[in-house]
């Protein structure tokens, strides 16, 4: 669409009233024979108004879900729906067996269609997106240069000290992606936080926290043993929450920043 | 502000615990190490794991592990338990490497867990479709390890490889197009250096196959179709061209044996289940157990248990295989208790029918002649109007495990004394829609029919012992060189029996149906039981 808008979804989080096409709407419609009509900028902002109303309690306000309600989130690929027609039938049907309730049978089908549209929106379609990288570039320098496939995989390949940057492009746009290269402790999520335990008989064991509890301890070591800990086994144990990469903004210039941006936001499931 | 809140959490955190009075005994040691095709072959002498879904090579679901014993089984008591968070019936069998436990979840999902403690170290979630083709609910019975990589079936028909340390998707191959009525239950096999997998769909006109895949990249290495077709004679079984929607699918775990490098595997209904006046014949090679070569996937023999069926009784059981004693000479057998009610003792070198008994009730054939055929009672096909027979379409078993026991000797059979009225009905096929022709209805309440474990010498067929279940049993079944023998019911139950007798050593009820096999394993010197039961998958031991 040519449309630079690194912003726009935001704007739409907040309900600004710019109206604009979703062109893949009416191409995932007709896979499966329904066509959402639904799909302009002022029905997005009715959907976003409906939503705040009605599904942020368990999805949250930004729709990126709470594990605590097992809400999932919105605001990347859907697992249990591919097309807007998929998206339309949960929220018409809800989901037997789980906390996600049909919507009621007085709310109209355009209303909901709207809903699709909103969430639809929130999916950061890359494009949307006019990126200064390269993506080939990028690619270069993760697999040269920066030799990220020594901490993360990619399809497949690579290490496990870090991220399955696989699918990463779905849950991180370019924005937050550039941070993460150039302020990687900006968001540590706590899986890749770092423990050191020292155990009751002093062995010493160093990794990326796996899973910590009440009472234990889950591991991943620099060498991909797995370890499992009770805190009884232990003397005392650390916890970092810093991230355990290294900032990449003195290693590349912007543009080659940009490239990798263009890259990471590239991979989705389709390739 | 959000920069001084980050800050503020990158501080190192130290928490000092006290010590304890009684210091940690055991010597740490990191978990899980390569499961090598050594270890599979070996898998009975490290009793510790339980490293593939039927315990070894050879299915038998037995256990060297002694130390729960008919002595002490009643100290058993709930160690940890593990909620699988989308709802369905659990039909896991779990495999443990090193400590570590992997289950799988409804609807293609996998966790791994840490095998003392039940506490999660990562989970892989699949994607799927919203418009699968399923017959029988969102299941899933389990992985496949080699090396450290994880191998599972998925429900869009889908063989996924999963790095086993941390959950990581490595490759993603679709077997099959789901949208024609394929789809992915069972825990595949591996042979050698090979991911042996089978494929569901019967209930959808589907032509099945067994296919190997490469471990390293996901290639197709070979495929064997399960319903004969051009340029194999045995399409001759099949009337006109009824064998392109044959069926066979061959949705369950295989067995193997490494001397003669034969993998076996049974095949389920042909297609449509209860109107056969479109595929006259025998129906090559559907309701079957095929020995495939390994190397290729070629067919070296078959053994079809019902030819021609119309009742939906697959050959959906788990090929068990033993070295027994049969007329004072050591033969190398698959013992095979089918869904048709009659059991079966077959030479697994070159399928010769050995022993052929039935060991629950049916109505439908008159026994079996020296070749192992059913000798039909005239008038037992579906009709229009129903007709009563027995065994049900669940059948007198169906792909419940079963195990057999080198300490005793015998083979253990979940058996279920039904009836059903069967009907036909007239059906065209459509890609992807159903196309079973017709169905069954219990005349009477399912609660009036029973279960039992049965025990056989497979040398024999002859039934030693049974332990009789009400209402009823779908559970797979273990035994252990204690001397036991784990299982469960549908109305919730889990118990331990003697191997021996069936004499009932310990029950425990677990609230939800038991619709899955137990399994054991052993983490630091201390053995463990395992059984899934509604959502939860539960983890018994001896009291401390």
């Amino acid at each position: 669409m040519g449309l630079n808008s690194k912003f726009w979804w935001k704007w739409l989080l907040v309900g600004g009233t710019f109206c604009f096409s979703l062109t893949n709407i009416p191409a995932l419609a007709q896979e499966t024979g329904f066509i959402n009509l639904y799909n302009t900028g002022v029905d997005i902002r009715l959907g976003a108004r409906y939503f705040e109303r009605q599904c942020s309690r368990c999805h949250g306000l930004d729709a990126k879900g709470n594990d605590e309600t097992g809400a999932p989130d919105l605001t990347v690929r859907l697992s249990r729906a591919s097309s807007d027609a998929g998206v339309f039938r949960i929220i018409r049907e809800g989901i037997a067996g789980t906390a996600m309730l049909p919507v009621s049978a007085d709310v109209p089908d355009p209303q909901v269609w709207q809903l699709v549209t909103y969430i639809a929106s929130l999916n950061t379609d890359p494009a949307n997106f006019d990126l200064p990288g390269s993506v080939a570039a990028g690619a270069a320098l993760f697999t040269g240069r920066g030799d990220c496939g020594s901490c993360h995989m990619v399809g497949g390949v690579g290490g496990r000290r870090g991220p399955d940057l696989s699918r990463v492009g779905e849950r991180r746009d370019p924005d937050e992606l550039k941070t993460d290269l150039i302020d990687p402790n900006e968001t540590v999520l706590p899986r890749w936080w770092t423990i050191r335990a020292t155990a009751t008989d002093g062995t010493v064991v160093e990794g990326w926290r796996m899973g910590e509890d009440t009472f234990g301890i889950r591991l991943i070591d620099a060498n991909a043993n797995l370890w499992s800990f009770s805190k009884e086994q232990m003397q005392s144990y650390e916890r970092v929450e810093d991230s355990t990469m290294p900032s990449y903004a003195q290693t590349f210039s912007e543009s080659e920043i940009d490239d990798l941006v263009a890259y990471l936001f590239s991979l989705r499931k389709e390739n | 502000m959000k920069r001084l809140a980050i800050l503020l959490v990158s501080l190192s955190l130290a928490v000092q615990v006290s010590a304890q009075e009684e210091p940690f005994q055991t010597t740490m040691t990191p978990a899980f190490s390569p499961v090598t095709w050594e270890r599979l072959l070996n898998a009975a002498d490290e009793p510790e794991n339980w490293l593939m879904y039927s315990g070894n090579l050879s299915s038998q679901r037995f256990s060297k592990l002694d130390q729960i014993n008919t002595s002490n089984v009643a100290d058993l008591e709930l160690k940890w338990a593990y909620q699988i968070p989308v709802i369905d019936r659990a039909e896991t069998v779990p495999i443990v490497v090193d400590g570590i436990m992997f289950i799988t979840e409804a609807p293609s999902n996998v966790v791994a867990v840490d095998a003392r403690t039940g506490r999660r170290y990562w989970r892989y979630d699949h994607d799927l479709p919203e418009d699968l083709r399923i017959c029988c609910g969102r299941n899933n019975r389990g992985v496949a390890i080699l090396g450290e990589t994880l191998f599972m079936s998925t429900l869009d028909a889908h063989l996924v490889a999963l790095d086993a340390r941390t959950g990581n998707l490595l490759w993603d191959v679709a077997v099959a197009d789901y949208a024609k009525g394929y789809s992915k239950t069972a825990a595949p096999l591996i042979v050698k250096d090979k991911v042996v997998t089978g494929v569901a769909g019967g209930e959808f006109g589907i032509r099945g196959f067994i296919d190997a895949y490469d471990p390293a990249t996901g290639e197709r290495l070979w495929r064997t179709y399960t319903i004969a077709g051009p340029g194999n004679p045995d399409v001759s079984s099949w009337s006109e061209d009824s064998w392109q929607t044959g069926g066979g699918a061959s949705w369950i775990t295989g067995s193997y044996d490494p001397e003669l490098n034969q993998i076996y595997w049974g095949t389920g209904n042909p297609g449509p289940d209860w109107n056969g006046d479109a595929r006259l014949g025998d129906n090559l090679y559907s309701d079957s157990a095929l020995a495939l070569n390994a190397d290729n996937g070629e067919i070296e023999w078959y053994f079809q248990f019902t030819p021609h069926d119309v009742h939906d009784w697959d050959a959906i059981q788990v090929p068990i295989l033993a070295d027994i004693n049969y007329q004072g000479r050591l033969r190398k057998v698959m013992m095979w208790a089918n869904r048709n009610a009659f059991y079966y003792t077959i030479d697994r070198e070159n399928g010769d029918f050995l022993v052929g008994k039935p060991y629950a009730l049916q109505t439908w054939a008159q026994g079996l002649d020296e070749n192992g055929r059913p000798i039909r009672v005239p008038g037992m096909f579906p009709t229009y109007e129903g007709i009563v027979v027995s065994p049900s379409i669940g059948g007198a078993t169906n792909w419940w495990s079963p195990a057999f026991s080198p300490q005793t000797g015998l083979f253990y059979v979940n058996a279920f004394d039904g009836e059903q009225k069967f009907f036909k009905r007239d059906e065209e096929y459509t890609e992807g829609e159903r196309f079973t022709g017709g169905g069954g209805q219990y005349i009477q309440p399912i609660d009036t029919y029973f279960s039992a474990i049965r025990a056989l010498d497979p040398s024999t067929g002859d039934i030693r012992w049974e332990f009789p279940i009400q209402p009823r049993s779908s559970a797979g079944i273990s035994t252990t060189a204690g001397n036991l023998l784990f299982s469960g019911s549908v109305d919730g139950y889990f118990y331990a029996l003697d191997a021996r007798t069936g004499e009932e050593l310990w029950n425990v009820s677990l609230g939800a149906r038991v619709h899955a096999a137990p399994m054991t394993f052993s983490v630091d010197g201390e053995q463990f039981v395992t059984i899934a039961a509604g959502n939860v998958v539960m983890t018994f031991g001896l009291k401390d």
